[in-house]
């Protein structure tokens, strides 16, 4: 009977000893085992594909370039509570939100743990770039500058003023960067230093320091051709993947995943390719066009290479398609906003004026150059301008509410609460109420 | 692990040890009743050992026996007899019937125990009543069955699981499947691995005491099956068979209407149509009325179904040998278009005797099922407007054509509202690869909506693709295979003392496949095609060595113990790929993608838990019963500092009728306390390593990105352990004819388990972490009657009936988890909340008094089958205004008040006849699929309405929201009564069947779902539908989530039972 103990007692032990409680993924990467900080910082960048389609469509869609036609998304033209419904926050602001603050966790981590001075920086100017989106869209937010923040202590999730996170964060970040990077990266699309330099001086614009601004947006202008950056010469291609007046692109292409889950793409928006809005183009934007031909002698060729007027959509401007990427900010962008800047610090039209004309040359128009004077008509005409150049690239709202002109372009009162947008209503569940609501939704 | 070569020793260690001399003689006889009816099935065991064998149909037995055996005849409804055995050649007995049937042995887990001696709650359903409904499932035939059992027609496509809930929900996030236990086996595939026609019992292990044993695995209940096994003399083949055809059992939805119904009904006095203007009218009108060849979609997509069964076995073997097989299989064609299942079952269970104190078995089962599943999601399907045929006739054709030029016509007589000016062609979606022009269509061709116009041409159909380009561009199949390989080997130490080693391994494969073809999308885009599939195996080698006791002493003292240890190893690899920018025209093969639109994630993981484990029972003279149990158990999910922990149990019981002051027993023949505690521990959702950070990868424009975890490494994460405490009555009059079963139970979760939403500011959605408390409790009451036993005529009354209420009693520093908003993509729906003080999962919003009528519509005219998509709800508070939070209330909850089930059956000589009812009452639902049927998205209203635009009806001052915005407007009772069952069968004499050679015959008719009643306010298909597929389904917090589910079904079987 010996050998039936034998045969009990080994079948037994054969499945006991293999039999290890601690056990770790074969095929996958702890975190705490991360050594390598490239792929975190790549994760970084590629969490700004998730924004990029709600910034594009708050931009276009909630100002008076873009309409929605079917209810919910109609609510994007109203200025109330339905914005905040579950769908469109689903869609757009979630989204939005959650990979934004994805972004930032991958940068704390690489400026934590990285030793390479290069990932530092670049991760500095996408939390900054990150924190920047944020407050455009959100105003007051949570900051975090961990890569590990506690689950448990809710504290920390309070939304913290716009200035304090501009001050504390956003132009720190950017300086940093600045100091950091050279322009090496402006040929792989990744980071660079004009790029930094570029959106601290908007950050500035933003934060109404005009001096800064100038200051900023002037030694961008002056050195972009040195860093290999000049405007197109045709506008049909100023928003061609790669052109080279393109400052910083976020690339997105059917052949690398989008962290964007959402079907259709803020070039589908546009094109009036999603059922919910088939005709999405707001007369008023044709109008715009109309008298920025009126108004510079000729016919403004950008029109006809952005809106598709017999369809009613935006359908010219791109190109792409699912490939197109989606331009943060480009050469024009950073010319119009210095011509901005040096106005509002009192700088003479005549001045001021002509660094647009490369861009009204290009449009088919005349030089503004004595044909207005003074401040408030020159900052007029660079709205102008800004709205046109920029139409569809996911400017105009956010234009309008810095320079606090909402009331007047959109023709109607919108309460200032609607200047921004509703926080995703799952963040202040999940954080048993520290994270408020915005005002108003 | 080397499983193989395990294996292999097994099955070497099996055949080398078989050549055991054999001492003793044969004894043979035959077992009759009262009556002198051969009775079949009798255990026949030589007392003390675990020898033994059991008579053949004909009540024929053989046993190797020597002189001075003590031969037990027993089987259930008979007073065991024993037999001493001198030299006796032949024994035939006569067994009397035991009135008080107490001595039933009940299977518990790593044992067996007589029912008399049970402490438990422990809930048994023998074979016979398994097979005497004919269910495609063991979980269907425990329908209303047993109290405390909740089988749900969760999905209800063929081959689906159905959701079994054995007490309270004890999660809010994990599913509450219970522990599935064949032959000591708990096997990692489901109960439709397991042939019906196989059962020879079924036991349900519900209180914690008695599933205690299983520690880490038995937390939602057990559910022990056993199969038949062979039995040795004559060789018995019996052949089972059937057809069905079935429907849907709501046939018509009132609200799904044709363009033509809808044409009519407008133009009652329901709908004011004067503020819409006279021509478009007259368009719209013409294109509803008119429409030819429309086919209503409800009448396309769902049709009758069969389903057709065979089950083949076979049971015989010698004294020591034992054998058990059984083939079967079951093809059903669904209720749906798209739907059907398709399964092969095949068992094999072999036990041996090798020589007198050695046993040995090998059991073999294997299961393929293929699954066809609807490729779409049903709700949008339904929602198609029925104003075409489904692929194109000349008569349509020529329709959409001079639809066209009539909206042309309304055009140039100065109308311009509504885009009328845009062709139909001007928006039309896709990108040429079907007919570009509603100018160039084929008969034959696919109907798309946009085709008959859309709200760009005043007609307000979708953009979506027609059902039949979605249909034959899209598939969608699950497959799975299962083989489950078990031995054991049994020693007898010493008389008593058992030493037995259960060894075995299965393999669960499991492949999905769905497709999605760019022509199934309105607007023909690439990117939301897809080739998705998976295959993944979960395999798990198990070994348990168990020693085990069992005496009676001095013949009071009846003394039971078992000791053991049980290794698991579960292991999970597996290939999952997600293709998009499927290639149009090409094989539907990964090698013609763009490689980067594939993505392929391989998987592969291993679990292990290990436990060991001891129970001692103790009953002295049949009167006081004790029983008590630890389990001690670790888990390589949780946590580094918490992989262990502790499950001990204690039960107690009084047979009060056994004491010598109970008086008459013949009148009150039972009356039995049972008390019983003890704690269990679950990793209810758990997956292999959530309590480790991993980072995830992603390909990026920059190369490969390491994203942000999905999990926080939480090194405390641990067991949740269930405290439950059960206290039963079981009482029987008139000989145990009548009996009656409460059972009343408390239960207390500690650190519950739960998946919680978090601030995306970290990084992911939701954490999982211990924390938070439910107690429950539920009472339970069994009624078994047998109301007539004679030869001729006997009638059985059954009926139980359940509840089980759950309060959250802590959330730890929190005093409510994030609520769930899970309304689909364009409805709110209510909020599914789980708070201190509250049911887990209630439903909260606005309440609503009801629709606000049609007659208030701007224009009604513009789509089919519109409603007013507005409605009016209550200002709780008062306060004038209709303000978030506020003024909600609690609108529902999943948990039925109660839940019941009655059931009987009639033999009248050759006649059969069983029926059984199963119910739930007083549960809601939030049914999702009337918004999107009725389209009602709201913002259709007259301005007059509510001119002053407040938000409150002008002419009747009631406050009024929006579909999406009324939480209350889907919530619905949820409450049915099934005749699930209604069999009448006739068994041919055995006269004529002895002529043909068979040992019996019967042939039944049955239906299933007969009648099903529900709910007045109810407008779906299926009223016990949980919608589990959707991202925001968050297990027990969202049972009440209802979207598309598939019909509950009627069928009508004929059948036949043949044995040979």
């Amino acid at each position: 009977m010996k050998t039936i103990y034998l045969a009990i007692v080994s079948v037994l032990l054969i499945t006991a000893c293999d039999n290890d409680l601690d056990q770790t993924p074969p095929l996958l990467l702890e975190s705490s085992a991360l050594e390598e900080f490239g792929p975190v910082l790549n994760a970084a960048y590629y969490y700004q594909s998730g924004g990029s389609t709600p910034l594009g469509v708050m931009g276009d869609f909630r100002a008076d370039n873009m309409l929605m036609l079917e209810s919910p998304y109609t609510a994007f033209d109203t200025y109330n509570a339905d914005l905040g419904g579950l769908d469109l926050v689903e869609q757009f602001f979630r989204p939005f939100y959650s990979n934004l603050y994805k972004a930032i966790l991958s940068t704390n981590n690489v400026i934590d743990n990285s030793t390479d001075a290069t990932e530092i920086a670049e991760a500095k100017f996408l939390r900054a770039l990150s924190y920047f989106k944020l407050v455009m869209v959100f105003g007051d937010v949570t900051v975090n500058l961990s890569p590990a923040p506690s689950p448990s202590d809710l504290s920390i999730l309070t939304r913290q003023p716009a200035a304090d996170v501009y001050n504390n964060v956003i132009i720190p970040d950017f300086q940093d960067a600045i100091a950091g990077l050279d322009n090496s990266g402006l040929t792989s699309g990744r980071a660079s230093k004009i790029a930094a330099q570029a959106f601290l001086g908007k950050v500035y614009l933003y934060r109404g320091n005009f001096t800064e601004a100038a200051t900023t947006l002037g030694a961008v202008v002056n050195s972009a051709a040195a860093a290999g950056i000049t405007l197109e010469s045709d506008f049909a291609n100023v928003v061609v993947d790669g052109n080279s007046e393109i400052i910083f692109a976020t690339p997105l292409s059917t052949s690398v995943p989008n962290a964007y889950g959402s079907a259709t793409t803020f070039v589908g928006w546009f094109s009036g390719a999603d059922t919910k809005s088939l005709t999405p183009l707001d007369p008023r934007l044709i109008d715009a066009f109309d008298a920025s031909s009126a108004a510079g002698g000729g016919t403004d060729l950008r029109k006809a290479l952005t809106i598709d007027t017999e369809n009613m959509n935006g359908s010219n401007k791109y190109t792409g398609a699912l490939d197109q990427d989606y331009i943060d900010l480009r050469l024009s962008d950073v010319i119009l906003m210095y011509a901005e800047a040096l106005n509002e610090n009192n700088v003479a039209a005549t001045t001021v004026l002509p660094l647009l004309d490369p861009i009204r040359t290009r449009a088919g128009l005349n030089s503004l150059t004595g044909t207005v004077s003074s401040q408030a008509d020159v900052r007029q005409a660079i709205a102008d301008e800004r709205r046109v150049e920029l139409a569809l690239e996911g400017h105009r709202w956010f234009d309008l509410v810095r320079t606090g002109t909402v009331n007047i372009e959109m023709g109607e009162t919108i309460s200032s609460d609607y200047n921004v947008f509703p926080i995703p209503n799952s963040e202040i569940l999940a954080s048993d109420g520290v994270i408020t609501q915005n005002e108003g939704y | 692990m080397k499983f193989k070569t395990n294996l292999i020793l097994t099955v070497v260690l099996l055949f080398n040890i078989a050549l055991f001399a054999q001492d003793g003689r044969t004894l043979s006889g035959t077992v009759t009743d009262a009556a002198m009816v051969p009775v079949p099935g009798v255990n026949v065991i030589i007392a003390n050992t675990t020898t033994g064998t059991a008579t053949d149909f004909d009540g024929n037995y053989q046993i190797m026996i020597k002189n001075g055996d003590v031969l037990q005849f027993s089987s259930l409804g008979y007073v065991t007899q024993s037999i001493t055995i001198t030299n006796q050649e032949q024994l035939n007995i006569t067994l009397q019937e035991d009135a008080s049937q107490l001595d039933e042995v009940v299977v518990v887990g790593y044992g067996t125990i007589k029912k008399s001696h049970l402490t438990g709650a422990v809930a048994k359903v023998g074979g016979d009543e398994v097979a005497a409904v004919q269910v495609a499932r063991v979980d269907d035939a425990l329908a209303g069955k047993l109290s405390g059992v909740r089988i749900q027609n969760q999905s209800g496509e063929p081959g689906a699981d159905p959701k079994i809930q054995i007490r309270a929900a004890s999660s809010v996030s994990g599913d509450s499947g219970p522990l599935i236990v064949v032959d000591g086996y708990p096997i990692s595939g489901n109960l439709a691995t397991v042939n019906p026609n196989d059962i020879e019992s079924l036991e349900v292990l519900k209180d914690a005491a008695s599933a205690a044993i299983y520690g880490s695995l038995g937390a939602n209940g057990v559910i022990l099956v056993t199969t038949k096994k062979g039995k040795s003399g004559k060789v018995n083949f019996s052949y089972n068979s059937y057809a069905s055809t079935s429907s849907k059992y709501v046939k018509d939805i009132e609200m799904l209407k044709t363009a033509g119904e809808w044409a009519k009904e407008l133009q009652t006095s329901a709908y004011d149509l004067s503020e819409t203007d006279p021509g478009l009218l007259a368009y719209r009108l013409d294109a509803y009325a008119n429409a030819p060849d429309v086919v209503s979609i409800e009448d396309w997509l769902f049709k009758n179904g069969s389903t057709t069964n065979h089950d083949f076995s076979v049971s015989g073997g010698s004294e020591n040998l034992k054998a058990f097989a059984s083939l079967g299989y079951l093809k059903t064609d669904g209720i749906v278009k798209g739907q059907g299942y398709e399964r092969y079952n095949g068992r094999m269970n072999l036990d041996a005797n090798l020589g007198s104190k050695l046993k040995a078995g090998l059991s073999m089962n294997g299961y393929y099922g293929k699954q066809d599943i609807v490729p779409w999601e049903m709700r949008d399907l339904l929602r198609s407007y029925s104003i075409s045929p489904i692929y194109h006739t000349q008569a349509s054709i020529d329709f959409v054509q001079q639809l066209d030029r009539n909206r042309q016509a309304l055009f140039d007589s100065g109308f311009t509202g509504n885009n009328i000016g845009r062709s139909f062609d001007q928006d039309y979606r896709g990108i040429g690869l079907d007919p570009t022009s509603i100018y160039d269509l084929q008969p034959g061709d696919v109907v798309h909506d946009w085709q008959y116009g859309r709200n760009q041409n005043g007609i307000g159909g979708t953009g979506d693709a027609g059902v039949a380009a979605k249909f034959d561009n899209s598939r969608r199949w699950k497959k799975t295979y299962f083989g489950n390989v078990s031995s054991y080997l049994q020693y007898e130490i010493i008389n008593g003392l058992n030493i037995k080693t259960v060894f075995g391994a299965d393999l669960e494969d499991t492949q999905t496949y769905e497709y999605h073809g760019i022509l199934s999308d309105g607007q023909q885009r690439s990117n939301q095609t897809e080739l998705d599939i998976s295959n993944i195996k979960k395999s798990t080698v198990l070994s348990t060595t168990t020693l085990s006791y069992a005496k009676v002493l001095a013949e009071k003292h009846d003394i039971s113990a078992v000791a053991g240890m049980e290794f698991v190893n579960t292991y999970y690899k597996g290939i999952v790929n997600n293709g998009t920018n499927v290639p149009f025209g090409l094989p539907l093969n990964y090698d013609f993608f763009d490689p980067a639109d594939v993505i392929t994630n391989e998987i592969d993981e291993t679990q292990s838990r290990n436990g060991f484990f001891g129970r001692i029972a103790y009953a002295f003279d049949d009167r006081y019963l004790l029983s008590a149990s630890i389990r001690r158990d670790g888990d390589s999910r949780f946590g580094a500092n918490e992989k262990y922990a502790v499950f001990p149990a204690l039960s107690l019981g009084w047979n009060i009728h056994n004491e010598s002051f109970f008086g008459d027993r013949d009148t009150f023949s039972l009356f039995k306390l049972r008390f019983s505690t003890g704690s269990l521990g679950t990793a209810s959702f758990l997956g292999s390593y959530n309590s480790l950070s991993i980072l995830g990868t992603s390909p990026t424009a920059y190369g490969t990105g390491f994203l942000i975890p999905e999990d926080i490494a939480n090194p405390d994460l641990t067991w949740q352990t269930n405290k439950e405490t059960n206290y039963g009555l079981d009482t029987g009059f008139i000989n145990n004819r009548i009996r009656l079963s409460v059972d009343y139970y408390t239960s207390d979760v500690k650190d519950m388990l739960i998946n919680q939403s978090v601030s995306e500011v970290l990084g992911t959605p939701a954490i999982k972490l211990n924390r938070g408390d439910v107690t429950s409790s539920g009472l339970e009451i069994e009624l078994n009657t047998k109301i007539v036993s004679n030869e001729n005529f006997s009638w059985n009354i059954n009926a139980n009936v359940s509840t089980a209420k759950s309060e959250i009693t802590s959330l730890g520093e929190l005093t409510e988890l994030p609520r769930q908003i899970y309304g689909g993509p364009s409805g709110r729906g209510p909020e599914f909340r789980n708070y201190v003080g509250g049911e887990i999962g209630e439903m909260w919003g606005y309440e609503v008094t009801g629709e606000v009528e049609t007659i208030h519509m701007s224009d009604p005219s513009r789509g089919v089958g519109y409603g007013s998509g507005e409605w009016y709800v209550v200002d709780q508070n008062g306060d004038g205004e209709i303000t978030y939070e506020e003024d909600y209330v609690k609108l529902g909850s999943a948990t039925p008040d109660f839940y019941w089930g009655l059931s009987s059956s009639m033999n009248i000589r050759n006649f059969d006849f069983s029926f059984q009812f199963q119910g739930s009452q007083g549960a809601e639902l939030y049914n999702i699929d009337p918004i999107y049927w009725k389209s009602q998205f709201g913002g259709r209203l007259k301005s007059s309405f509510d001119a002053n635009d407040d938000g409150i009806a002008d002419a009747s001052g009631k406050f009024y929201q929006e579909t999406r915005n009324a939480h209350g407007s889907g919530i619905q009772d949820a409450s049915f009564a099934a005749l699930r069952n209604l069999t009448l069968g006739y068994t041919l004499n055995s006269d004529l069947t002895d002529k043909i050679g068979l040992s019996s015959m019967r042939i039944y008719l049955a239906a299933t779902n007969l009648l099903y009643i529900m709910a007045d306010n109810y407008t779906s298909f299926n009223p016990e539908g949980v919608e589990i597929e959707n991202s925001g389904y968050a297990g027990p917090t969202t049972y009440g989530y209802q979207e598309g589910a598939s019909p509950i079904v009627r069928s009508f079987t004929l059948g036949i039972n043949v044995n040979f």
